[in-house]
């Protein structure tokens, strides 16, 4: 599958090179990930899938189903027939969500099918589950093309109250996200997209403001042109970022309205295109270099390579530059060379760094906020409520270069972003239940707190085994 | 199909209020026509590998534009921006009036090439540019305005087809 997100310099020989200033961290986290894996398998194998459906009621005795089944749920198919929308208040729709891939570009895995994918989507649903108290079905389909996959998913719509599109390749998942969002009453989010361009700018909106500069004057280059970085221009542009400093950047150079590809961009890529009208490519053209210089801010979102982003590029940008190098699992450049570079503030994908930009702060929110005001859909103006929340968080916690973005362990911003998509999903219209802040703020937090005691409860009650040590595994399953 | 044009721009003498100035292409304005039209090319050679763009199409481009701009059967339009693009070519039409010996009307004029730089499309320059040539064509003689562009562009066929145009010929293609 062909990749839009490629940087100028990286090929696979390039991804896999250690830095020369930083050789042990790429080592040790090689290790560490290789380790990682194999217990995964094991655990996986022990556990058999990590989600299951569990019940919402009492089952007293086999009477009990006359009311849950038949012939009394006739009554309750008779009631949404008459008003559909009821299946929210009768069904567990309110709260169900499908988590919908084709497996074509999975984690940094690419096209390995749907089958294969399986497991990160029970991964997903997991933490939909957990962070959100969102009841997250994993389903990858097997979808040739595009439009199969619209048919599919418009097909199974009626069971959920949302869909979580994921791990779709670029740029076939714009179309699929603005088609599913047109075509469906429910809201339909592209995590790959929304997700990661969301905490990006909560993470950018805090350094701004720690290196005292408005959106609407900085200079900023996107490396990468995949879904990520091409959301994050037009929420950018939202915001108030002049188009005409805005520098999109991809593997042929600066996207600008005169490229020789543009004629070839406009039928294979419209997303890109439309950037490159927009942004004219921010008033420069040519190569990532040219483009980086005197610029704020580098938000590069590529493909795994510490020397994508060299010292000299950080230098060569404007005084106390901000630079977020989010390819996973190696970032574009390791932290600690673009700060010895002069960078004021960093920022990567990685938990073991300083400034995670992580899409899970942002989409169990997200979909608690949306699935509680039963929104018709996620337009931009709800991607921006949650991460203006996300950011307000930390800046509660007091900003430092260090700390623009609250980490994972700071669980208690989830109920708020998610009560600000509410109180977005109510402000914009498209709210079916409208409820006051602190209505969503405490329905969040009850919601999210349930499933943690649910989790914890099974556990208590050895419905689910405790997690076997390594050695443990090794002898159940010699390898 | 003149019935259309008439009521899409209100009347033939009104002033254009789109961003270019248009006039005839002059022999000084090859250098900058021949990449426009090789962007052209290149745009339909997405469509079909029949399509597949020659080496040689920059030297062709150059003595094709350099002869057609002195033939009285041809009209060459070059569209100018304003403003900061003053004086830049970022358009062009080419078109060529052509003989129908068994039908009627007895003249075509044929536009063999239409191209706008991505910043002046979408802004009705496209709309102007055909009215224009479809004025000087009916000038040179020809009775009826044909277009021709790649069948799988269906861009080109959504622009044509809201302006009145329809397909009359096809033109089946297969190697040797």
């Amino acid at each position: 599958m062909a990749e839009s997100t490629a940087a100028p310099v990286a090929d696979g020989r390039e991804g896999r090179r250690r830095s020369r200033s930083k050789p042990s961290v790429a080592a040790e986290s090689e290790g560490k990930t290789e380790a990682l894996g194999r217990r995964a398998v094991a655990l996986s194998h022990f556990y058999s899938g990590k989600v299951e459906v569990v019940p919402r009621v009492p089952v007293r005795s086999l009477e009990d189903f006359a009311l849950w089944y038949t012939p009394g749920v006739a009554e309750v198919s008779r009631a949404i027939q008459a008003d559909p929308d009821r299946a929210f208040d009768l069904t567990g729709r309110w709260n169900t969500i499908a988590i919908v891939t084709d497996g074509s570009r999975v984690l940094g895995l690419g096209d390995i099918g749907p089958r294969a994918a399986l497991p990160v989507m029970e991964g997903k649903a997991l933490l939909f589950k957990w962070l959100g108290g969102v009841d997250a079905v994993p389903l990858p389909i097997h979808a040739p093309t595009p439009d199969t996959f619209l048919a599919t998913v418009e097909a199974i719509a009626p069971a959920f109250g949302g869909i979580n599109l994921e791990d779709i390749a670029s740029p076939k998942c714009f179309g699929i996200l603005e088609e599913l969002q047109r075509r469906l009453p429910i809201p339909v989010w592209h995590d790959d997209q929304l997700g990661t361009a969301a905490s990006t700018i909560a993470g950018l909106l805090n350094a701004l403001e720690l290196t005292h500069r408005s959106v609407k004057e900085i200079r900023t280059v996107l490396l990468g042109a995949g879904a990520a970085n091409l959301v994050t221009a037009r929420l950018l542009l939202a915001l108030g970022h002049d188009p005409h400093r805005l520098s999109v950047v991809d593997q042929r150079g600066v996207l600008d309205a005169e490229r020789d590809d543009v004629d070839e961009l406009m039928l294979r890529n419209p997303w890109k295109y439309r950037v490159a009208l927009e942004t004219d490519g921010g008033g420069r053209s040519g190569d990532f270099a040219h483009a980086l210089e005197g610029a704020d801010v580098l938000l590069a979102a590529s493909t795994p390579n510490p020397n994508t982003i060299r010292p000299e590029h950080v230098r060569s940008m404007a005084k106390g530059p901000i630079v977020f190098a989010l390819a996973n699992p190696v970032p574009e450049v390791w932290p600690g060379v673009a700060t010895a570079a002069g960078a004021a503030i960093v920022a990567t994908g990685r938990s073991d760094f300083p400034n995670q930009v992580n899409n899970s702060l942002i989409f169990p929110a997200v979909f608690r906020g949306v699935l509680d005001a039963r929104a018709a859909s996620i337009p931009d103006e709800i991607v921006l409520a949650a991460a203006r929340e996300l950011a307000a968080h930390a800046r509660d916690r007091g900003l430092s270069p260090t700390h623009i973005l609250p980490t994972m362990e700071e669980v208690g911003v989830f109920p708020h972003v998610a009560a600000a998509v509410g109180d977005a999903s109510v402000r914009l219209g498209i709210a079916r239940r409208r409820l006051s802040h602190d209505e969503f703020l405490e329905r969040a937090r009850a919601l999210m707190g349930r499933s943690k005691r649910l989790v914890r409860a099974l556990s208590r009650a050895r419905l689910t085994p405790s997690m076997p040590s390594a050695k443990a595994l090794a002898e159940r399953n010699p390898p | 199909m003149s019935a259309s044009n008439d009521a899409a721009s209100s009347g033939p003498s009104d002033t254009p209020t789109v961003p270019i100035h248009l006039r005839p292409a002059r022999p000084a304005d090859v250098p900058a026509l021949v990449p426009l039209l090789l962007r052209l090319k290149r745009l339909n050679e997405e469509f079909d590998p029949l399509l597949k763009v020659r080496d040689d199409a920059e030297q062709q481009a150059n003595e094709v534009l350099r002869a057609q701009l002195s033939d009285p059967k041809a009209v060459i339009l070059a569209a100018e921006g304003v403003g900061s693009d003053k004086d830049k070519v970022v358009g062009f039409v080419r078109a060529l009036v052509r003989e129908r010996p068994f039908y009627t009307p007895e003249w075509e004029g044929v536009i063999v090439d239409i191209y706008l730089l991505p910043l002046y499309r979408r802004r009705g320059v496209g709309e102007y540019l055909l009215r224009e040539t479809s004025a000087a064509l009916k000038a040179k003689g020809a009775g009826v305005v044909t277009a021709e562009f790649p069948a799988q562009n269906e861009i080109a066929s959504r622009f044509y087809a809201k302006r009145g145009f329809r397909p009359i010929q096809l033109l089946h293609a297969r190697s040797l």
